[in-house]
């Protein structure tokens, strides 16, 4: 048992990264929001917290913190402009966003530019990160039954009620925004300290659409089923490498498939109301 | 010379126009943003391109593959949408549903050709140059810039002088009141597909001529750019987006004539970012801040 | 009777030296592991598959005795890191700890950047045969190349280009997100000022671009002598390609990036005149190059390119130091250090102290498409 883990911890570290981006990506989800810029949050994150390691000697901790930090006040910045935006407009606001941290990311002058940004200490092990991800979770598990997390659901079921029973709307998206930020920021520093590498191109759209395809397999409003949904899409490309070049084809295969037959994702099929 | 980048960001533009007409017509029609265009864009190519290999004359290749992606497009909308529409299943739905179908494409594809780039057998085309004036262009632009232009205004006259035009646009309107008019909404809905992937599909095939390179990952570059564009010119507005491909296109070229291509790309979504923050509904879009 | 055994026992001893023809050196017997990163695969894909080819020669070669290890056996484990970073690093990672003794390669200098940190912390050494830009042997005292680095080949061939076509301005074009390309533009750049040339244009891509018409026209419109590219194949070609469609014509210079057939059959009649400065010339005269050049192209259907040479080159001087008994990573690293010339179809080569590589340049231009030495 502990030499399956050894041998496939890789995989292990990719699973609990990809769950604590889905859990990010849900916070916004279930307040009905097409926010999506996690993958900025993790990728501005992810610079900050390596730029620091390698230039100041920062340790995991401090990295993780600094990054986190960098990403909520990306995201207090982001909420403001794009506050009034839904939908489908929210979303390609939201992307559009992502290019330009992107492209910001390659032209910057500290971050190595489009070849990437190398020697990051290899510090951030399986613990650590299983240890954020139980934090993470146990934090969305108390805030599942605060009255805040009602204010959100209410969000996402009439805006224009929820306003109208006092519920300060534009508070509660900004403050989910922030929250999903952090997390994703430590998930971001996480992924540069376990892989010792990264590019600009490991936080742009490509990866948006991982972590959107997570949380809607699992199932959009559900913590748990944004970690199943994780999950099964980090292990499902090693699953299937017996297709060879057509792996990617069972991925997108697998998620029409949840949208048409099962929209609730893996949590409806336990839940009656997703 | 800036005769000359103004003639570079018109060819641009056109082939832009081609692509953002079809993102554009489904949304305005269907309220769907469908990412899987940009994957039926890339199909085409290399449709055309394995045409072309075993054979065919380019101008049949080209007609075939066209045809080609607007039966993908129907085929898309069988699969990822129409299940869909029957259970009334929001606008969140068709955006996933169509990202997955864009992952099959795209799978498919780099699984017979492989993540490389292909490139055409080298025709006549391709090192002809005019001269006219100041200005050189080369005639594969020429055909290209002739070809968008003439399937635009086919796509105009389609929608403005025919039934079928009439009725997609009354879909578009409201889809309810069509049905009850007695328009037959399945197969207006599978023939805008037809159209629009067709559009998508030519824009494919006119750049990857262009530039000789088809690469299963060629989709992912004008995806986002068509995004921009067709808030540019306003969702669900076809004129609205071949204005805003040429102004794009224009904008683009001149921005690396003067401030030098590193921040290219960031121009077109910093546009489309204010847009969406001061006036969403872009130049000439009808629809505002819809609930969506 | 005895006259007989001693007769048989003669014949034997005649015999022993003979059924055995390579042994004899000190790591007679031994497998040495060497691994290969290349990208076979990718955007860099026309290096590396020249590159694979000319390793999987020299295990033919090797086993034919064609070329020399004394009598040890070297194991080629080749793998294609798909032009793509991350598998670079991933790679490199599993040949630092698998018990490889040489690591040869990756294909690019900005993947050598990346990743070659990762195999000197392990202290596995390192021969990179198409790393060509500034800084490669400095990333660690046992990084050594056998590439003939872009600034000892520039000079020379900026020099002959000016020369010839009594060059007085220049423009130059360069991908500013890779670190080979980079290095060009810095390389040419020195060697234009050197020669009080006056650059009258700087313009920038990025790698997997194919539209250039924007930057090019506005180089066109500046009226350059001499146009410098400093970019790797894929958009090499269409950068010439474009040139022409634009209608500049002017002459053209480039690093060992357009060194390659690929360049030529896509970019067609556009290429024609251009100059590269190159390592290799396949019909060059070398010992032991003319019979390579021919097994090469029976064996892929078409002559090796530069990108082979040096391959099959790395094989040659690696084959040498196992001859001399290197089989671990730390003998490598000493007998790269100590190597004699030796004889490879890129000419005589030798490590020069700073672990760069001796060895003679090929000025090479276009004609009549095919590569041919500028004169």
């Amino acid at each position: 048992m502990l030499q399956f883990f050894a041998q496939h911890s890789k995989l292990f570290d990719e699973i609990g990264i990809n769950a604590l981006l889905a859990l990010s990506l849900s916070l916004s989800l279930r307040g009905g929001s097409l926010a999506l810029a996690q993958a900025a949050f993790m990728g501005v994150a992810a610079y900050v917290g390596s730029i620091g390691a390698v230039r100041f000697g920062w340790n995991l901790a401090e990295s993780v913190l600094a990054g986190a930090l960098a990403a909520a006040l990306v995201a207090a910045l982001l909420a403001l402009p794009i506050g009034r935006l839904r939908g489908v407009f929210l979303a390609i606001a939201t992307i559009g966003f992502g290019e330009i941290a992107r492209i910001a990311e390659i032209n910057a002058p500290v971050t190595g530019g489009a070849e990437g940004f190398s020697n990051i200490p290899n510090d951030a092990g399986t613990l650590a990160i299983y240890a954020a991800l139980a934090f993470a979770g146990a934090a969305l598990l108390l805030f599942g039954r605060s009255k805040a997390a009602l204010a959100l659901a209410a969000t996402r079921e009439d805006e224009n009620a929820a306003r109208g029973v006092g519920i300060d709307v534009a508070a509660v998206r900004t403050r989910t925004l922030v929250a999903g930020a952090v997390i994703a920021g430590v998930a971001g520093v996480l992924y540069a300290h376990a892989n010792f590498f990264i590019t600009p191109g490991d936080f742009g759209f490509p990866r948006m659409e991982q972590i959107l395809v997570s949380c809607v397999i699992g199932g959009v409003t559900s913590s748990l089923g944004a970690v199943l949904g994780a999950a099964v899409m980090t292990v499902l490309p090693e699953a299937v490498r017996f297709l060879h070049d057509y792996r990617e084809v069972s991925t997108g295969a697998i998620l029409l498939g949840f949208i048409v037959f099962a929209p609730g994702g893996i949590a409806g099929l336990w839940r009656r109301d997703a | 010379m800036i005769l000359q980048q103004c003639a570079n960001g018109i060819f641009l533009g056109a082939v832009y126009a081609l692509f953002a007409i079809g993102y554009t017509l489904v949304f305005g029609v269907l309220d769907i943003l469908n990412l899987a265009h940009a994957a039926i864009f890339m199909a085409a190519a290399f449709a055309a391109l394995w045409l072309t290999s075993t054979g065919f004359p380019l101008p049949l290749a080209i007609a075939a593959a066209i045809v080609f992606a607007g039966l993908l497009g129907i085929l898309l909308d069988r699969v990822a949408f129409a299940p869909l529409r029957r259970r009334n299943a929001g606008t969140l739905a068709p955006l996933i549903s169509s990202i997955g179908a864009a992952i099959v494409i795209q799978g498919v594809a780099r699984g017979i050709f492989g993540p490389d780039e292909r490139n055409f057998p080298a025709g006549p085309l391709a090192s002809t140059q005019f001269h006219l004036g100041p200005l050189t262009v080369g005639a594969l632009d020429l055909v290209i810039l002739a070809a968008a232009l003439a399937l635009m205004l086919l796509l105009s006259y389609v929608l403005r002088a025919t039934p079928l035009g009439r009725n997609i646009r009354a879909v578009a309107d409201d889809r309810i009141a069509a049905a009850l008019l007695g328009i037959n909404l399945e197969r207006t809905i599978a023939l805008t597909f037809f159209i629009a992937s067709a559009l998508g599909g030519a824009a494919g095939i006119l750049i990857g001529l262009q530039y000789n390179s088809v690469s299963a990952d060629m989709g992912g570059r004008i995806e986002l750019k068509g995004l921009a564009i067709i808030i540019l010119g306003g969702m669900g507005s076809v004129t609205g987006a071949v204005i805003g491909a040429f102004v794009l296109g224009l904008v683009e070229t001149l921005a690396v004539a003067s401030i030098g291509s590193s921040y290219r790309d960031a121009i077109a979504f910093g546009v489309m970012f204010v847009l969406l923050v001061l006036r969403p509904q872009g130049l000439l879009g009808k629809r505002a801040l819809r609930a969506a | 009777m005895r006259v007989t055994i001693l007769a048989a026992a003669a014949c034997l001893a005649f015999l022993g030296p003979i059924a055995a023809p390579a042994a004899g050196g000190p790591a007679a017997g031994k497998t040495v592991k060497i691994g290969v990163i290349a990208d076979v695969t990718g955007g860099a894909g026309a290096y590396g598959t020249s590159q694979k080819n000319a390793y999987l020669l020299a295990q033919e070669d090797l086993a034919a005795h064609r070329i020399d290890a004394g009598g040890a056996v070297l194991q080629f484990d080749i793998e294609d890191s798909a032009t793509d970073p991350a598998q670079v690093v991933t790679l490199t990672q599993k040949f630092s700890g698998d018990g490889t003794a040489l690591l040869i390669g990756p294909t690019l200098s900005s993947e050598a950047k990346k990743a070659d940190p990762i195999a000197v912390r392990a202290g596995l050494t390192i021969l990179a045969t198409s790393n060509t830009a500034q800084g490669i042997t400095s990333l660690g005292p046992c990084v050594f190349r056998n590439s003939l680095a872009e600034e000892q080949v520039v000079p020379e061939a900026l020099g002959k280009a000016i020369a010839r076509w009594k060059v007085k301005t220049a423009a130059v074009i360069y991908g500013d997100d890779d670190q080979f390309t980079k290095s060009d533009y810095d390389i040419f750049n020195a060697a234009l000022q050197a020669h009080h040339i006056g650059v009258v244009d700087v313009e920038t891509f990025h790698k997997k671009d194919v539209d250039f018409k924007s930057q090019l026209t506005k180089i066109a419109s500046k009226k350059p002598d001499l146009l410098v590219i400093g970019a790797l194949q894929e958009e090499a070609v269409k950068i010439v390609a474009q040139a022409k469609q634009l209608g500049l014509n002017v002459h053209a210079i480039g690093g060992n990036g357009l060194n390659s057939p690929k360049f030529i059959q896509l970019a067609g009649p556009a290429a024609e005149g251009v100059v590269v400065g190159a390592a290799y010339y396949s019909g060059n005269g070398y010992a032991g190059n003319r019979e390579f050049v021919q097994r090469y192209t029976k064996r892929f259907g078409s002559p090796p390119d530069q990108f082979a040479a040096q391959a099959y080159a790395a094989a040659q001087i690696a084959a040498r130091a196992v001859k001399d008994g290197a089989t671990t990573s730390e003998q490598f690293c000493s007998a790269f250090k100590r190597l004699p010339v030796v004889q490879t179809v890129l000419g005589p080569v030798a490590f020069a102290p700073n672990r760069d590589v001796r060895a003679a340049s090929a000025i090479l231009q276009v004609k009549g498409g095919a590569f041919a030495f500028f004169k």
